[in-house]
């Protein structure tokens, strides 16, 4: 089968709920036709060259699909053109199979970097736990001998040096 | 002397892009001069493989309304 991506530019005023139906209408449109829908995104809005319907600018919505049934896809392109809410729609073939496009590229790297510090300063933090745990089990097992409300120091202890945990990570 | 040529060559092979992408304005930019008309390869250089992509991508561009047709500059 072959890979087709539809460029469609819609009514830039029109609000993010409004936008999702006619996306969502668009897309049902198309699964009319067999196609397996691969990307539909919101490519954008962008300055328009030349006005279209007195419009100098238009969001662009990137649709990429397999192709279906050849006579119900003239179908689905005589409904792009007479949809109001589309000011003008290209279907063009695509010679390779297209990347599922993922979201938010941007911000992934940034999460990528965080933890490869939080790896460098790892063994020190590391150092720092072992140490205060076995401060904690030594002390618990003498509470354990006494009685079972100073367990409960014994937790509170943890969450002091839970906290001093803390509290040296935030100095490095 | 009073000629001298000037190296011409192809952007694409030059950059080792084998396809042109429509939605790529900024490269289809450097081919049209600022009436918005595509330059023609004797001065751009480009090999005839690469201006028939270069021309399609550009109408293709003009047809979605990313490209002027005709580049009147100020409106």
């Amino acid at each position: 089968m072959r890979y087709y991506e539809t460029l469609y530019i819609v009514n830039p005023n029109l609000e993010n709920e409004a936008l999702d139906i006619t996306m969502g209408e668009i897309g049902t449109e198309l699964e009319k036709t067999k196609s397996k829908l691969i990307n539909h995104r919101v490519w954008g809005k962008k300055r328009l060259a030349y006005q279209i319907e007195n419009q100098k600018y238009g969001s662009f919505i990137l649709l990429q699909f397999e192709g279906g049934e050849q006579d119900q896809m003239n179908e689905f392109n005589t409904w792009m053109k007479l949809n109001n809410s589309v000011l003008r729609h290209m279907t063009v073939a695509l010679d390779e199979k297209p990347e599922v496009y993922v979201e938010e590229v941007k911000e992934k790297p940034v999460e990528k970097e965080a933890p490869k510090d939080t790896v460098e300063e790892t063994p020190a933090n590391e150092a720092v736990v072992e140490t205060t745990s076995e401060e904690t089990e030594t002390q618990s097992d003498v509470t354990e001998e006494e009685s079972t409300e100073e367990t409960e120091t014994t937790e509170d202890v943890s969450d002091e040096s839970s906290e001093e945990d803390t509290e040296e990570k935030e100095a490095e | 002397m009073a000629f001298q040529s000037r190296n011409k060559f192809c952007y694409f092979k030059e950059n080792g892009i084998t396809d042109i992408d429509y939605k790529d304005v900024r490269l289809l930019r450097r081919f049209v001069n600022d009436q918005g008309k595509i330059m023609p390869r004797r001065i751009t250089g480009s090999s005839a493989k690469m201006h028939r992509k270069l021309v399609r991508a550009i109408k293709r561009s003009r047809s979605i309304a990313l490209m002027p047709y005709v580049d009147l500059g100020s409106e």
